[in-house]
């Protein structure tokens, strides 16, 4: 298929109507292919990694942007489901499909329990559970001898996804590449076709005037639960392949440091705007890794970015897109 | 059964207090602040680790302990000032107030702990102990030292119960908490209540920092660890409640102590936090109420 049409057929589906956004994502997914044929392979595992800490960013925006929910645990998903697949893949199945119904099953039993007592917290008390829960997850995780404690597991091995027909290797770095922007592109065309719908309108409702919602007949409830349910799925999404193009998993993975990260990325990027956390995903994880090249001081990087956002552009680069006054 | 009691469980009860009372003075700092302000100062874990350091470079200059034990409060909460002034203040009109502080105040922790690594590096330094010598409590042999921690503790939360409760200065700090807008019409200069909440609160924490230097040590992420826990006694105890955080620092203290009897002790971390979660659960607000509610 020609790369062009994909793109244009993608965008089309999920951000017709928003002006600029129009066009602005088929062009970040037409780089997006193309970015293998130019970049050498230290680069595209990069982009690689981008892409799946970029869908924690779009797990965070869900929550914080949709649903006005902040969530600093976010991390804990994607933990999860990276030491789930680590799992799996050492010692119950190499079939990439189970796995991934395994993951996303799991992931989904876990976020409806925790989602059921979170969501009944407000405001800030909802952040602090969020990032209470993640906290002990490390924690137990870290001290837990059969999950490798603080080394974490290792020797994960690469499976081949089953296709009708075909068998897609992940071994190969741009193979996996594709696979991964395309599995990232569907999360975000369906969670932009979900919140489109009346649900995204009741959640956006929600956001808004929490307390005028049930007048109107919704229960605030069931739709933050959902979007809690869709926003750790999606974290999960990173998770899955994340094992795999590492090799290894550790329990730094449900830290607060990817959790901030995260938080950072859906900030530089745009609240709100979906499109945003991913771009501001891979624009952190770019910088980060050169950065690093230089100095050790990435963090500090990271902080002054986040003050600089904080302070002077709260809607992120894509917020200045938006028309109107930002909000 | 009864040595048992006096001999092992004792110790770990008189280690606990101790412990408590500084985690006690951190927790403080969080809860006027977060009471006054809706703000979470994520950066409290830094204030505290710049007290740490205050000490050791103070300590290192020849100041002696005592005068870094008066000095490095004012240092915190200058610093806790400058954070209000420049940082938080600007933000605080904006209606998600609660949420970007929170992320302005991450930031800021982030910029401080490398900057402290770039200035002393990665090593963990010690402070002497300005008293040596072991007393005897009911039978207990504790550091003479681990006392002045005691008795100075209690004095710094005694005094700031005397002030929130107890004075003028207190009552307005309440009302502020109660009605900011209704504070400012009688003529309270709100800005300087916010300024003078965040000196205080980091105020506190850097006196934790001096007092807790000798027992613990000074390294980068010292606030960091500290303000984890400072969190599950802020929640526990209920965000914004004096007294909430002083009897849950005590209670979360014990947990921990006494657990780390039967457990090993990043297990009986791993409880407290555990502790924390049932709170939240039971009872999302904590266990006291916010100060300035009736």
């Amino acid at each position: 298929m020609q790369a062009g049409a994909l793109a244009q057929k993608l965008g089309g589906l999920g951000v017709a109507r928003r002006g600029l956004r129009g066009w602005i994502v088929p062009l970040l997914f037409g780089l997006a292919l193309a970015f293998p044929w130019v970049a050498g392979d230290f680069y595209v595992r990069l982009a690689i990694e981008a892409f799946l800490l970029g869908a924690i960013a779009l797990s965070v925006d869900i929550l914080l942007g949709c649903a006005g929910l902040l969530s600093l645990g976010q991390a804990m998903y994607f933990g999860l489901s990276a030491y789930l697949t680590a799992l799996c893949y050492l010692h119950v199945t190499q079939s990439f499909w189970l796995v991934a119904a395994i993951v996303g099953a799991a992931v989904a039993l876990v976020a409806a329990l925790l989602g059921a007592v979170a969501i009944r917290a407000k405001g800030v008390y909802f952040a602090l559970i969020t990032f209470g829960v993640a906290e002990i997850a490390g924690k137990v995780v870290h001290n837990t001898r059969a999950l490798g404690g603080s080394d974490g597991l290792i020797g994960i091995p690469v499976p081949s996804i089953g296709l009708p027909g075909i068998e897609v290797a992940l071994r190969n770095d741009r193979v996996f590449y594709y696979v991964v922007l395309v599995t990232v592109a569907l999360v975000f065309l369906g969670v932009s076709r979900i919140l489109a719908t009346p649900f995204g309108s009741v959640l956006s409702a929600i956001r808004d005037n929490a307390s005028r919602v049930p007048y109107l007949g919704y229960n605030p409830f069931w739709y933050k639960f959902l979007a809690y349910l869709l926003a750790a799925e999606v974290a999960a999404v990173g998770g899955l392949f994340y094992p795999l193009l590492r090799g290894f998993v550790g329990p730094d993975l449900f830290g607060f440091e990817i959790s901030t990260q995260s938080v950072v990325m859906a900030l530089v990027g745009g609240v709100g705007t979906l499109i945003g956390p991913l771009v501001g995903g891979v624009m952190i994880t770019f910088l980060q890794s050169v950065l690093g090249s230089f100095t050790e001081r990435h963090l500090f990087v990271l902080g002054v970015i986040f003050i600089l956002f904080v302070r002077f552009l709260p809607g992120g680069l894509f917020g200045l897109l938006r028309r109107g006054p930002p909000k | 059964m009864l040595p048992y009691l006096h001999f092992v469980l004792l110790p770990q009860v008189i280690d606990g207090l101790i412990i408590g009372v500084a985690l006690a003075l951190v927790a403080l700092g969080l809860t006027m602040i977060f009471g006054l302000l809706d703000v979470i100062n994520l950066a409290h874990g830094e204030i505290y680790m710049i007290g740490g350091y205050a000490a050791l470079t103070l300590i290192g200059w020849g100041g002696g302990y005592w005068s870094a034990i008066l000095l490095v409060p004012a240092i915190a909460g200058l610093a806790g000032w400058a954070l209000e002034e420049l940082g938080v203040r600007p933000l605080l009109p904006r209606p998600d107030r609660a949420v970007v502080t929170l992320l302005l105040t991450f930031g800021v922790s982030l910029v401080l702990r490398d900057l402290a690594q770039v200035i002393f590096g990665t090593e963990t330094y010690s402070i002497a102990a300005p008293v040596s010598g072991v007393t005897f409590l009911a039978g207990v042999p504790v550091p003479l030292y681990r006392l002045v921690v005691l008795g100075v503790g209690v004095a710094a939360i005694l005094v700031t119960w005397w002030i929130v409760y107890r004075t003028r200065i207190g009552a307005v700090l309440r009302a502020t908490a109660a009605d900011p807008d209704m504070t400012a019409s009688f003529g309270i200069p709100i800005r300087l209540v916010y300024g003078a909440t965040f000196f205080y609160g980091c105020a506190l924490a850097g006196l934790a920092a001096v007092l807790l230097g000798p027992i613990y040590a000074v390294f980068p992420t010292m606030g960091h660890d500290f303000l984890v826990l400072a969190f599950a006694v802020v929640i526990v105890g209920g965000m914004g409640s004096i007294l909430g955080a002083v009897v849950a620092a005590l209670l979360l203290a014990q947990v921990h102590a006494i657990a780390s009897l039967w457990i090993p002790p990043v297990w009986a971390e791993t409880l407290v936090y555990g502790v924390m979660l049932l709170v939240l659960v039971v009872r999302p607000a904590g266990l006291f109420r916010r100060m300035g509610e009736a």
